[in-house]
């Protein structure tokens, strides 16, 4: 989704409002819940839903 | 909270000194004498004689009971040191550590075991002076308290194992 808007997860991170370190927790998948504040401001950055942006994998 | 625990570290050596100081002025002033004719006994004994008499193992369980007495009481100084290192954590910020965590059980521990201990030898002490024990006199008695204190300090262990999963969570919610 970052390369389809040509946008850097660090403007991402400062568009929505969190550290570069949480952005990296995020991309790795390693963050155990999202709030929905920042779900939607990610939404929001991105134009997208959320479906967009999560993905179901049976683990 | 860290002008807290400067304080609480303060208070936590002035006790840790004065406990040893106590502790190695009784050690100073125990009377070894008592123990005069026994160490006689055991450099004029005749060899062939049999050493293991029943006057001896008491005369020899009284001297081991009251050096086991003094060292359940380093044990119990050793155990307090643990506040020093969990007061170290919380300065630096680290509440919820394993650290703590693991010394919140050892402190525990140590208390609990100190009680028994120290509950099993007077009794034997009793024993072999041919004095009375009585069983809720020394119950009574002031170090019982660290009992309650040791199981306080177990569940204490748990919420903050509890806390520090919370913690990780929280941390990990973006």
């Amino acid at each position: 989704m970052l390369t389809e808007r040509k946008m850097k997860s660090k403007e991402l991170a400062e568009i929505i409002g969190i550290t570069t370190a949480n952005m990296s927790i995020l991309k790795s998948g390693k963050a155990k819940a999202i709030r929905f504040s920042t779900l939607e401001a990610i939404c929001k950055a991105l134009d997208c839903q959320p479906s967009d942006i999560l993905e179901y994998v049976e683990g | 909270m860290k002008d807290n625990t400067n304080i609480l570290t303060i208070i936590t050596w002035v006790i840790l000194l004065s406990l040893a100081s106590i502790l190695l002025n009784d050690i100073r002033q125990f009377d070894f004498n008592q123990f005069k004719e026994f160490q006689n006994w055991a450099e004029s004994a005749d060899k062939n004689e049999s050493w293991f008499t029943s006057k001896n193992a008491i005369k020899w369980s009284y001297y081991v009971i009251s050096v086991a007495l003094f060292f359940f009481r380093g044990y119990l100084i050793y155990g307090f040191s643990y506040f020093l290192s969990i007061l170290k954590e919380i300065e630096k910020g680290n509440y919820f550590s394993n650290n703590n965590i693991r010394s919140f059980k050892k402190i525990g521990n140590i208390f609990i075991w100190y009680t028994i201990n120290v509950f099993v030898l007077r009794f034997l002490l009793a024993s072999t002076r041919k004095s009375t024990f009585n069983f809720f006199n020394e119950l009574k008695a002031e170090f019982t308290f660290l009992i309650p204190a040791g199981l306080a300090l177990y569940i204490l262990a748990e919420i903050f194992k509890q806390a520090k999963k919370t913690k990780e969570e929280n941390d990990l919610t973006i």
